[in-house]
């Protein structure tokens, strides 16, 4: 079902469940030190999970393989408070807030809840413990990034969490329908670089709704998320491609001729508002953007009314796999779009995104940094673990979704994602052994993506094959090419206005986008009339306190 | 000897009458429980609420939430789309469900009767939850009413995603959901008419409309207007589930109402105090209609609610 009630009553059937609990669990806790023979240390975390995740028969997000080696590595048993997919999860994290009760460890994820709990004074300081017990190799994977990692969750000069990194996943991807393409025999792309301009993306939504290789029902040239715009450059199901390409770059704070700007607020971005309502115009774009929600869209792809879907190179891996699962023939090819002068136009990420917090009253708060080294350096860097344990050797070849260990976040070098994409290369193409290459999941990726190339198509190659050699290899060569134009921008710490404001300015936006898309109000008088709207509930005020933020 | 009878007979009066107290407890216990307890969080709409510090150790702010919020740009907006919503639910939900309670009664074969009352009373039992898709299914751009208008050549309507529409979308389909169901307070105020009266009328020659309109309907006028007092306490909520499970934010110009918006901005944003400060807000405008509502019936027919 939809978002609403049920969330509600679960809300708060775990908000009381978290009083009843709370008690209980702390007094399990045993505090005798890690030397040797100690009792299992009881550990309840908070986890987001993701939907449709298959796990192998028995095996559960509380009780899988990768949980079970954690357990048995740092003699703890680890039990989950609450699970929760996206959003949701966001308002359980909440509700746990406003009970003043969170679990010994959970993952959160926005700076702003962060710095929330910080002055509930929930979490505890993990400075010590992050010096004392992470591995070299963890800290290298952080000082990667210059220090911006760490500075994010550096409250009053405490280490409050422990940050995610967030690498540069490169722009919003148009995914499109190779084999309709190959079909009605369309080549939008000639010189094969991978890099199409806005209108060949006009050209594939109309002859996909003419020619309807799908023979489905209510076609639908291209189908947005009813927020339009996303904050993170690849955002799914968002029109960031089309608004990029036009060099807007909306939800985004950056400086321009040495003024703070908002991204959402400029020319460029009513530009791309007056393509995408165009398009909604010429009944291009789906006539029920807005009311059509994140699995309506990808139920659209899965059944063939829709074949573009914009998203970041992975989503292949979690979301297309539910158009594979319905139609074992269905092939996508990555494009980005160029803008005027042919470039590529994509924003670098914060440092960080999804932090672990631990709770201030939990006795081993050394088990947080443990659990990241576990997984984050032992895994990746020590294969005697993989021989130990069998069935998490099973998990990793098997593509298991990486949201069922216990932190569901990334800790990765800043280069990585290329740097792995290299290596992966050369294992394919025979230059490495598989024994000699040093990341884990690429040392699954290569025999996976090889098979496919061999024909073997089943689930787990598909999308492989899609995420690192078709999305990764396209980023990497628009890299190569020197076809990318990079923006810094800004990311300011919450402001006092920002705290009353934001989520209405917010709420504007998005009410203001979408009415503009739809034509419900005319392109030219209501974004201006947005912009001062904009400006006068809020906006001007929070430009002027981050620019005195920056002086 | 007199009053020793009297005292032995209000003693034993009493006894008897314990159980009846003792019945009440339960509810009372839950009353005080769930809606008396809780008026201590109205604390929570003059203070910087802060969890961890809790209802007593949170900073006071006085008014700024109030002030706040009436300075927000879109509060007259909202406010106006509750009580437009909430109205419109309210008169049409009462009108169609006297209509139906006096047509129903006429109905003389028994099985027929309480068929009909069962089938229009279920919809009451179904959360909004599992109404919302069956809504979005029957009134969505595929659904089956626009492949209808399709069908006879009528221009397709967007009913979810179209400010004009969308208002009416929620109006009717509460009315249709609950007027079953308070149609059974109305129904019982028609049988509790005089049948005498009835028949007094019908000697005097009078048509079904005039005895309609001159007999049941004076009948129940005690009745329609404690059920308007009651619900113009809640002119300040307009449903959340059901709007919650129905809007987006193409439909916010008309369709985001109070619960919606502090919902929101309040509860996902966190902001608990600006939240109680509205609700807060709500209960009084809630009660200041309710007492005038009284006054103004006491005053029109000469019977209190209370």
């Amino acid at each position: 079902m939809r978002k609403g009630f049920l969330t509600k009553v679960t809300g708060v059937a775990v908000a009381v469940s978290l009083l009843l609990m709370g008690t209980a669990c702390s007094s399990q806790d045993t505090s005798s030190d890690a030397t040797g023979e100690r009792e299992a240390i009881h550990v309840s975390v908070g986890r987001q999970t993701l939907q449709n995740v298959t796990f192998p028969d028995g095996d559960n997000y509380e009780d899988n393989a990768y949980v079970r080696m954690t357990e048995k590595e740092l003699n703890i048993d680890i039990t989950d408070e609450f699970e929760a997919n996206g959003e949701d999860y966001d308002r359980q994290v909440s509700l746990a807030l406003s009970a003043g009760d969170i679990p010994d460890m959970m993952k959160i994820g926005s700076l702003d809840t962060l710095k929330e709990l910080y002055e509930n004074d929930l979490i505890a300081d993990l400075t010590q413990v992050y010096e004392e017990y992470a591995s070299d190799y963890l800290k290298s994977l952080y000082d990667s990034y210059d220090g911006r990692a760490l500075a994010n969750v550096t409250l009053d000069g405490k280490m409050m969490a422990l940050p995610g990194t967030n690498g540069d996943n490169g722009p919003s991807i148009a995914w499109i329908r190779r084999d309709w393409l190959e079909q009605i025999g369309l080549d939008i792309d000639e010189d094969q670089d991978g890099c199409i301009k806005i209108e060949d993306l006009e050209t594939v939504a109309k002859e996909f709704m003419s020619k309807n290789p799908a023979n489905a029902d209510n076609v639908v040239g291209i189908a947005f998320a009813p927020w339009l715009t996303s904050g993170d450059p690849d955002g799914t199901f968002s029109m960031n491609s089309i608004a990029y390409a036009l060099g807007a770059f909306p939800k985004t704070w950056m400086e321009k001729d040495g003024k703070v700007i908002y991204g959402s607020t400029t020319e460029e971005m009513k530009q791309a508002l007056s393509v995408v309502s165009g398009w909604f115009r010429e009944g291009i774009l789906d006539p029920q953007v807005g009311t059509r929600t994140w699995d309506d869209i990808t139920a659209l792809l899965a059944n063939g009314q829709c074949g573009i879907a914009f998203g970041t190179w992975h989503i292949p891996g979690w979301l297309l796999s539910n158009v594979y699962a319905l139609n074992d023939q269905a092939t996508f090819e990555p494009y980005v779009v160029e803008d005027a002068n042919g470039m590529i136009n994509c924003k670098h990420n914060d440092a960080t995104g999804g932090y672990i917090v631990v709770k201030k009253e939990f006795s081993n708060p050394e088990l947080a940094i443990q659990i990241a080294n576990l997984f984050y350096d032992t895994l990746v860097n020590d294969t005697s673990l993989l021989d130990k344990y069998p069935e998490v050797k099973d998990y990793v070849t098997n593509g298991v979704d990486g949201s069922s260990r216990p932190f569901n976040i990334e800790i990765n070098s800043y280069t990585s994602l290329l740097d792995d994409y290299t290596e992966m290369m050369k294992g394919i193409n025979n230059e490495l052994e598989l024994e000699e290459v040093s990341v884990l999941e690429t040392r699954t990726n290569i025999p996976a993506i090889q098979r496919y190339l061999e024909g073997d198509v089943d689930a787990d190659n598909w999308s492989r094959y899609h995420c690192r050699l078709k999305g990764v290899g396209l980023i990497q060569s628009v890299t190569e090419n020197n076809k990318f134009a990079w923006v810094t921008p800004i990311f300011p710490k919450t402001t006092t206005t920002m705290e009353t404001n934001w989520a209405n300015l917010e709420k504007l936006e998005e009410e203001a986008f979408i009415r503009i898309v739809t034509g419900d109000i005319d392109v030219e008088s209501g974004f201006e009339q947005f912009v001062t709207d904009w400006n006068a509930q809020g906006g001007a005020q929070i430009i002027k306190e981050i620019s005195e933020q920056l002086q | 000897m007199e009053g020793k009878k009297n005292n032995k007979r209000t003693a034993a009066k009493r006894r008897s009458e314990m159980s009846y107290h003792l019945m009440v407890f339960p509810g009372l216990f839950f009353l005080i429980l769930f809606s008396y307890i809780p008026m201590v969080g109205v604390i929570m709409a003059f203070q910087d609420f802060v969890p961890a510090k809790g209802l007593f150790g949170s900073e006071f702010v006085g008014l700024k939430h109030f002030i706040y919020m009436f300075q927000l740009p879109d509060i007259g907006k909202i406010i106006r789309n509750t009580v437009v919503i909430a109205l419109g639910k309210m008169i049409f939900g009462m009108v169609l469900a006297i209509a139906f309670a006096i047509l129903l009664n006429e109905i003389r074969i028994k099985f027929m009767k309480k068929t009909v009352q069962t089938i229009v009373y279920l919809p009451h039992f179904l959360s909004w939850v599992v109404l919302a898709s069956v809504v979005t299914n029957i009134f969505g751009l595929d659904g089956s009413v626009n492949q209808f208008f399709t069908a006879i050549g009528i221009d397709k309507i967007n009913f979810l995603g179209s400010s004009k529409v969308f208002p009416g979308l929620i109006i009717g389909t509460d009315v249709w959901k609950e007027f079953g169901y308070n149609s059974v307070v109305y129904l019982a105020a028609i049988t509790s008419i005089d049948p005498g009266l009835h028949e007094a009328a019908t000697m005097d020659g009078a048509s079904w409309w005039k005895r309609v309109w001159n007999v049941t309907i004076p009948g129940m006028l005690p009745i329609i207007l404690l059920m308007t007092a009651m619900n113009l306490t809640s002119i300040l909520s307009a449903g959340f589930d059901q709007i919650y499970n129905l809007y987006s934010p193409i439909v916010y110009e008309t369709g985001d109402v109070l619960d919606t918006y502090v919902y929101r901005i309040g509860l996902v944003g966190r902001q608990y105090s600006f939240g109680a400060a509205v609700g807060l807000c709500r209960s009084i405008v809630g009660m200041v209609l309710l007492l005038s509502a009284n006054a103004l019936t006491k005053k029109l027919t000469d019977q209190k609610i209370f």
